[in-house]
């Protein structure tokens, strides 16, 4: 993590379902900054209300109060055409279940978030190469997603949601469908995309694993903000922060039979 | 409980599969039409003339019937499919909640019935209408004014409609029963996953494609230059090239169209990559049943050019000589004069027609020397074959042609000096009358017994006697005196009755014909009935054009729904991917431009080789086995097959309307923001 520039902003965000005596509350109010370059990490049981609150930055929900800002920008304002931007542009998001269209290569369905905003292979040619390159996926760039492992779809998924160098990438349990082995190489290389280019990613996860390679994490329970977690990136090991990770879902109550 | 949730259920899947319901409604209409046929107007009237034939072609109607049925059931049994394939998660949770199977199978049965039985009662509904509707405007078509209609309703055809619906939804709703069987409710639960992209290596599509496209047109070259010899292996081989070529062409498509995407998307921008995968997905899974639907789109096709050639040709509107008596002058005198006939006569004339006496074709040198008119036939193209068979025994008496103008209310004819006329009955047969009358404006003559008579510059046409089935191909209409000298027989060939205009308006031409047919049968008299004419052609107009429209229209139904049903099949398991392309930053607007392009080229898929293939089919059919009927061109019958083309594009753009909008609706049910 460097700098201090607030990339996102999220104020007094509620989300209700239902009405009368269906009623619930997903989010009761959560109110956090996430800082440019960042690697945040939200965790917490079931039904805290962890993946409302990505899906309503991510503009899946509508947010029943509060402010989402990006970049100075309040998106629950956006329709039509800028939110098809926002989503196009401005977020990147990664599907616990990849989401690949199952009819499109991978260098297709890379180049979907382009293409969708007018880019040509051509003209994004140079940046596939370089993010196939970083993701290790240059080989199946050619290949349909039937034709490639978990982590391999994962990965091509992953740089779907990097091409168009959004200002954040969301991902929603990243690692859900992987096995342990996959799951390390993509959270090795989201954390090398993170530091190399400083991209800011938000990440929902019930893996402390995973979770240990955050720079920061927020734990969220009954649709609250109820503890923080910091790494110091400079003296602490991620098998360090791991342990406090662990230990911090065991104070809580939480534990993984919770949790999972 | 349970038959509530079965109504509601029923009312649920007509709401969410218009398409398939409406389809239903259409079929019910032409099963009830076709089996009520016995029982119209039309048919009850032409039973009195030509019964055996009737007869005949009601007996062939089970038979269609059990056709129909048949491509029916494939109809129905994809609509079911996709009704249950809609509502796999539903019954998902009905297992789960305790639900027995036997149970779950049987509401999905009363379900099915239900929803028959509205359909039946809607569609039966619809083709009383219809069968009424068909009964005037056939008799319209054929110039009878039927006035004294009388409403029918058939419970014999109600009954076999009913059955043979009931019967084709139970037995695919058994089917679609049988695999749910097998399956646990997980499968049921999860939601359907799309089918994997099949790659076949370039080489394999490529040699589908090539050997599809090189056999259909080897099929389209037999029939249309071989076909002519009626030999069986060609038939077979037309039949086996043209069906193999139209599956190996889809076959390969996929892998084509793959190709195309492939060399134009590094250029591509949007969602123009998407959409071409789209369709090449949709080739690759369904290109069995584009080639089916392309094959029943073809017969579709062929069947209603055929039959709307054929109904179109026999159509008869100019009424010459409503009866024609034949007998001794005193005879027919006495007919005429009895009570309840004369009342309903408004004229009688003698027709004066023999053939020439035989003392003018003996000889070396034929009396009658026809060079001139051949001549100005021979200077018109492709008039070989009239030229050659050219040959004229017939002479007309110019009074009683002009008799018979006069009862039509036209003009006579003046023959001045030495001034003969041509006539000919078959004028409506293809070009003949066209060509005859380009040869005469010529300003032709013809020499009789060495003198030359100048033929009017007009070709006359109007039937002499009243039955059309006595053709004369070419006669001369000569002056009295000539005839005299000519005719073999010089009396009266019969005596051509009009009926009074009061009679044949008040109950309708149709019945007083019948009324008069009567009155004269009882008499013992011989005669010929305007009536017998159009009892003919109003037979074969019906039993030729109406079971090829028939079938036409059902199997042009069936093809729409089929490919309708299949693509929406399709669409409905990949719906999540307009979730992700929405997440991705996809507009709504845009996802559906590309559903609307995919349908568009997933039917113009099948329209285009079942067009090409229905022109090779048409100009096959109507120069080969199956003649074009007397008195049409091969001009009206390609005009009929362009009219029933525009049609077929009509209804395929009502199709793709309803398939769009569907989809559509589903696309957007799958990004809603909550």
């Amino acid at each position: 993590m460097t700098g201090s520039e607030r990339i996102l902003q999220i104020e007094n965000l509620t989300k209700i379902y239902g009405k009368g005596e269906s009623r619930t509350e997903a989010l009761k109010g959560i109110t956090f900054d996430v800082l440019k370059g960042e690697f945040l990490g939200i965790m917490g049981a079931s039904g805290s209300g962890k993946t409302t609150l990505l899906n309503c930055i991510a503009t899946m929900h509508r947010p029943t109060g509060g402010n989402i800002i990006l970049n100075g920008e309040d998106i629950s304002g956006f329709g039509g055409s800028a939110l098809a931007d926002y989503r196009g542009r401005k977020i990147g998001y990664l599907f616990q279940e990849f989401e690949l269209l199952d009819n499109l290569t991978a260098e297709e369905n890379i180049m979907l978030p382009l293409s969708l905003h007018g880019v040509t292979v051509k003209e994004a040619e140079s940046d596939i190469r370089a993010i196939s390159a970083l993701l290790d996926i240059s080989e199946v760039l050619d290949k349909f997603p039937s034709q490639m492992s978990g982590g391999q779809k994962q990965r091509v998924a992953a740089a779907r949601a990097l091409i168009s160098n959004p200002d954040i990438v969301l991902a929603d349990e990243p690692t859900g469908a992987l096995d342990s082995k996959n799951s390390k190489i993509l959270m090795d290389k989201l954390a090398d995309v993170n530091r190399r280019q400083q991209k800011t990613i938000m990440m929902v996860t019930h893996d402390a694993n995973a979770a240990s390679y955050c720079s920061r994490i927020l734990f969220i329970q009954d649709g609250c903000l109820f503890h923080e977690l910091r790494r110091s990136m400079q003296t602490e090991s991620v098998s360090a922060f791991y342990e406090r990770i662990v230990s911090v879902m065991a104070q809580l109550g939480g534990g993984s039979a919770n949790v999972l | 409980m349970f038959f509530k949730q079965v109504r509601r259920n029923s009312a649920k899947n007509r709401k969410g599969n218009g398409l398939f319901f409406g389809t239903l409604i259409i079929a019910i209409v032409a099963f009830y039409t076709l089996l009520s046929l016995g029982e119209q107007d039309v048919m009850r009237f032409l039973a009195t003339i030509e019964s055996d034939a009737v007869h005949k072609l009601l007996a062939l109607l089970p038979a269609v019937y059990l056709v129909s049925l048949f491509f029916v059931f494939f109809l129905v049994y994809f609509a079911c499919s996709y009704q249950t394939q809609r509502r796999q998660r539903e019954l998902g949770m009905y297992l789960m909640l305790g639900m027995k199977r036997s149970r779950m199978f049987t509401l999905l049965f009363c379900e099915t019935l239900w929803s028959s039985l509205v359909a039946l009662f809607m569609g039966i509904f619809a083709a009383l209408f219809l069968t009424e509707g068909i009964s005037l405007a056939t008799a319209k078509l054929v110039g009878l004014g039927i006035v004294g209609h009388r409403i029918s309703f058939s419970l014999k055809a109600v009954f076999w409609t009913a059955c043979g619906f009931v019967l084709v939804q139970l037995l695919s709703m058994f089917i679609i029963c049988l695999k749910l069987g097998k399956k646990e409710p997980a499968e049921f639960l999860r939601p359907g996953a799309p089918e994997k992209q099949r790659q076949l290596t370039e080489g394999r599509s490529l040699l589908f494609f090539i050997s599809g496209t090189g056999l259909l047109l080897a099929a389209y070259g037999l029939g249309i230059f071989r076909l002519r010899t009626l030999h069986f292996f060609v038939f077979l081989a037309v039949l086996v090239c043209g069906i193999a070529g139209t599956f190996l062409f889809y076959r390969g498509l996929g892998g084509f169209l793959g190709k195309v995407v492939r060399r134009k998307r590094s250029k591509a921008a949007g969602l123009s990559v998407f959409t071409a995968r789209q369709i090449q997905e949709h080739v690759f899974s369904q290109h069995k049943s584009l080639a089916v639907s392309a094959l029943l789109l073809l017969m579709a096709f062929s069947c209603i050019a055929y039959g709307a050639a054929m109904g179109l040709a026999r159509t008869v509107s100019v009424r010459s000589a409503d009866f024609s008596l034949f007998g001794e002058e005193p005879q027919i005198d006495r007919v005429l004069k009895q009570d309840g006939i004369r009342r309903l006569v408004k004229e009688s004339y003698p027709m004066y027609l023999s053939m020439v006496k035989d003392e003018y074709f003996a000889g070396e040198k034929e009396a009658l020397d026809l060079s001139g008119l051949g001549q100005a036939l021979e200077s018109i193209e492709d008039t070989e074959n009239i030229v050659q068979n050219m040959h004229i025994e017939y002479v007309i008496a110019e009074s009683s042609y002009n008799e018979l103008l006069k009862a039509m209310g036209k003009e006579g004819i003046q023959l001045h000096g030495q001034e003969v006329a041509l006539y000919t009955s078959m004028a409506g047969e293809g070009d003949f009358g066209t060509i005859l009358k380009k040869a005469v404006e010529k300003k032709v003559s013809v020499g009789i017994r060495g003198k030359d008579y100048a033929l009017l510059p007009a070709l006359y046409y109007d039937n002499v006697v009243a039955d059309r089935a006595i053709t004369l191909s070419m006669a001369l209409i000569v002056p009295d005196a000539l005839f005299g000298e000519l005719a073999r027989e010089p009396e009266a060939y019969c005596r051509n009755v009009r009926l009074r205009d009061d009679v044949t308006q008040e109950p309708g031409l149709m019945q007083a014909v019948q009324k008069m047919d009567e009155k004269l049968a009882k008499t013992g008299i011989e005669y010929d009935s305007f009536l017998g004419g159009i009892g003919r052609n109003l037979f074969y107009t019906v039993s030729a054009s109406y079971l090829t429209i028939y079938l036409g229209v059902l199997f042009l139904l069936i093809s729409n729904t089929v490919l309708g049903l299949k693509f929406l099949i399709q669409h409905r398991q990949n719906k999540c991917r307009y979730r992700t392309l929405s997440m991705l930053g996809a507009d709504t607007e845009a996802m559906c431009r590309s559903a609307k392009k995919q349908i568009q080229v997933f039917f113009l898929l099948v329209l285009t080789v079942a067009s090409v293939s229905g022109a090779a089919a048409v100009v096959t059919m109507f120069t080969s086995f199956a003649k074009l009927p007397v008195g049409t061109s091969m001009w009206t019958a390609g005009l009929l097959a362009a009219t029933a083309f525009v049609i077929f594009v009509i209804i395929e753009l009502v199709y793709i309307g309803i398939v769009r909008r569907t989809a559509q609706r589903e696309i957007c049910s799958s990004i809603i923001i909550q």
